[in-house]
């Protein structure tokens, strides 16, 4: 939008314009396809070193709770539930396993995607104008022969 | 209010309006009607009696009991609605008729029968939920979700059979349908309804309808689903076995074995599925603990808050998929990726989602979940607590961090797509402020999750109960946070096992592949068989039929030349016969 509004408007009508105009360039993506809100909200996850930022980070943050439950007194139900850090080790263990077992889970589990016949794409509505995939030629679909 | 609206189940308003909308052509008029009929039918059932039969029927000798509120189903009908009035809003940019229409009668059905009074009522209803939610599925418009629709309808009528089966199995026993709850599972009778739920629930091993057909539903119809069927099983369950003990293992296990097959499931709307699957666990867990005193109230109230905050969370997240699958066509976590950068505002109500159902403090899952832990802490269960703990980190997993991070960050798939249609957002934003609405402590009385709390069937059980402890938060803080330092210490380390596409055997290999396989080789047998059998047939019955012309056909034996003489004897023998006869019985 460009700037042509006369000097000798009052300044109530600039404002507003120029509130108009920052919003409409809050929801106008730029030129690369990156909306203007995604610097706003998570433009921090581009930041430099961001990976060991969070790393650190988190283990800090870790580390912060588990020392702060040294100094509080919990009444968990269960008496193993009580001693320092519980919570946050089966926490750490549990994900850690989850995450782990995906490795043979998967080896074990997955097959070819069309394993029971072609999934048959997206269904019908999704937007028509999305970006399209190279097109499957020849598509088998389940219960064909 | 006049007579005739205070006895219409709001769940009926929705069924008609829903006819209505699948004959009306008029685009806007129909979403005016998908979108008022869930708020006239809020404000029919917040101003209903509770506790007072609203509406009933006697047909061919059976009571029914069409509209009843109480406390639990009220908590039921509004998250309903709330969920109905969301998927409305959410379809907006589309136009199709038959969708709108069943969407609203499938949301309907629900929530008549969760006002229902009787097993008969119920069963009308479940029913119906499973004939209209399949148009879901149908919708999709491709031939894997045709397929995939068949098998889900089989399996849901199934479960409407074996609940209409174990009713009058009920009905001819005690000579009454009304719903109480069961005492033991022994009589087969509350066996059968039991399955006829399990089913519904989807219990391990009778799950894979979920998976199998909610991924491949529409984008929309996705959304619709995950809201109805599986909750208005866990309502009737607290209703039926509430203090069933299988019911605490059954749900033990539901919430563990998901976890596992959502790490390696690529497909992002089937690993919600299976994250729906390890909720209703929860939900299930928490009604099986139901026995008396503290612990039932603590338990019950546990399973209500948390189907109330699941149906908007889970809604929530596959709105958010469902606005990705809208705008890039795939919902594959290796194709996706980095899509924040095109669409900011479904990321942050994808991660108000995904904060929500790993019950961080401060979101709606976190004051559900405290009940439901305290509950299974409280009657002292060790193995299900640590349980139902290890699969809270396995939420945080797979909806926490698996759903955002690989659709929205991670590695970017270069996908540049335009942010999701302003109704999707309206939708998403309304059921992120929800989320929140009921997460947080409550600053003025009454609001926050005293609101919700308020609602529960155990009242003032509830409103007793602190879920903002330090204790509580700082062990739910400990959890999250170290399970997230661990996401990113096998990231870090490369060991986290990549996304690759593929398809991830279930339970339904079983009736998909064997099952197939076998019915495919009786139809090979039976073709062959069958020609051979209808051979040896025409062949013993031609043979017979040779036989009997040799014998009595103008040609035949019986004709030659004797006759006369054969036929006068054999009448003679027959008559001496007959007077023989006549001679000792009169005797």
């Amino acid at each position: 939008m460009s700037n042509d509004t006369p000097e000798t408007r009052d300044t109530t009508g600039r404002f507003l314009k120029r509130a108009a105009e920052k919003a409409h360039d809050l929801h106008t993506v730029s030129d690369e396809g990156v909306h203007p809100m995604a610097k706003i909200l998570f433009g921090w996850t581009e930041a430099k070193h961001i990976g060991a930022i969070m790393f650190w980070g988190l283990g800090l943050l870790g580390a912060f709770l588990i020392v702060l439950d040294l100094f509080v007194n919990r009444h968990d139900y269960f008496t193993f539930a009580n001693s320092t850090g519980f919570y946050g080790l089966y926490g750490f263990a549990a994900f850690t396993f989850v995450v782990l077992m995906g490795w043979p889970l998967g080896n074990l589990l997955r097959r070819g995607e069309n394993y029971y016949g072609d999934a048959g794409g997206p269904p019908a509505d999704v937007d028509p104008d999305r970006p399209q995939g190279p097109a499957d030629v020849h598509p088998t679909y389940e219960g064909d022969e | 209010m006049p007579d005739f609206l205070t006895a219409l189940n709001p769940g009926w308003l929705l069924i008609l309006a829903g006819i209505v909308a699948i004959f009306l052509p008029m685009r806007r008029l129909r979403q005016g009607i998908t979108i008022a009929a869930p708020l006239i039918g809020i404000a029919m059932l917040a101003l209903a009696d509770q506790n007072v039969n609203h509406l009933t029927a006697s047909v061919m000798g059976l009571d029914m009991i069409l509209y009843r509120v109480d406390g639990l189903s009220f908590v039921f009908g509004i998250a309903f609605l709330l969920a109905a009035l969301l998927n409305a809003i959410y379809a907006w940019h589309t136009d199709n008729r038959l969708q709108d229409g069943m969407a609203l009668a499938y949301a309907g059905a629900a929530i008549a029968a969760a006002f229902s009074g009787d097993l008969m009522t119920l069963f009308i209803f479940w029913e119906i939920t499973a004939v209209t939610s399949v148009f879901m599925v149908l919708a999709a418009g491709t031939r894997a979700s045709y397929f995939a629709s068949m098998r889900y309808l089989g399996i849901q009528v199934l479960s409407g059979v074996l609940l209409l089966a174990g009713a009058a199995y009920v009905y001819n026993n005690t000579g009454s349908l009304s719903m109480k709850a069961f005492v033991s599972l022994s009589e087969p009778g509350a066996l059968l309804i039991f399955i006829a739920l399990g089913i519904k629930a989807a219990f391990p091993f009778m799950h894979n309808w979920l998976q199998d057909s909610y991924p491949k539903a529409s984008v929309v119809g996705a959304v619709v689903l995950s809201a109805f069927t599986t909750k208005l099983a866990v309502y009737a369950f607290i209703r039926l076995f509430p203090g069933q003990d299988a019911l605490i293992w059954i749900g033990a296990v539901m919430t563990v074995f998901p976890v596992f097959f959502a790490v390696i499931e690529n497909d992002l709307r089937k690993v919600l599925a299976y994250s729906l699957n390890n909720q209703v666990g929860f939900m299930i867990c928490a009604i099986g603990l139901g026995t008396a005193g503290v612990g039932n109230a603590l338990a019950l109230n546990g399973a209500t808050a948390h189907a109330f905050v699941h149906i908007i969370y889970k809604g929530l997240l596959f709105m958010s998929m469902g606005a990705v699958l809208y705008r890039t066509g795939t919902t594959k976590a290796s194709e996706l990726g980095g899509l924040y950068r095109s669409m900011p505002w479904t990321a942050l109500f994808c991660i108000i989602g995904a904060m929500s159902i790993s019950a961080f403090p401060l979101f709606s899952g976190f004051v559900a979940k405290s009940l439901t832990m305290s509950a299974v802490s409280h009657e002292g269960l060790t193995i299900v607590w640590l349980m139902l703990l290890f699969a809270s980190a396995g939420v945080m997993e797979h909806s926490g961090i698996k759903i955002p991070y690989f659709s929205f960050f991670g590695h970017d798939s270069g996908l540049r797509v335009k942010e999701a249609p302003f109704n999707m957002l309206l939708a998403m934003g309304m059921g992120a402020f929800i989320c929140i609405a009921v997460g947080i402590p409550a600053l003025i009385p009454g609001l926050g999750y005293e609101w919700l709390y308020n609602l529960l069937p155990y009242r003032e059980e509830a409103m007793n109960y602190q879920p903002f402890t330090f204790d509580h938060i700082l062990t739910q803080l400990q959890l999250l946070v170290l399970a997230t330092f661990a996401f990113v210490l096998l990231k870090r380390f490369g060991v986290y096992p990549p996304e690759k596409p593929g398809t991830i055997l279930d339970t339904d290999w079983l009736y998909r592949k064997i099952g197939f396989g076998m019915a495919q080789w009786a139809g090979t047998v039976w073709g062959k068989v069958g020609p051979a059998m209808t051979a040896v047939f025409f062949g013993l019955t031609g043979q017979a039929y040779d036989r009997i012309e040799a014998a009595f056909s103008p040609r035949g034996e019986l004709a030659r030349g004797g006759l006369t003489g054969a036929m006068a004897v054999w009448t003679a023998a027959l008559l001496g016969l007959v007077l023989l006869l006549a001679f000792i019985t009169v005797g």
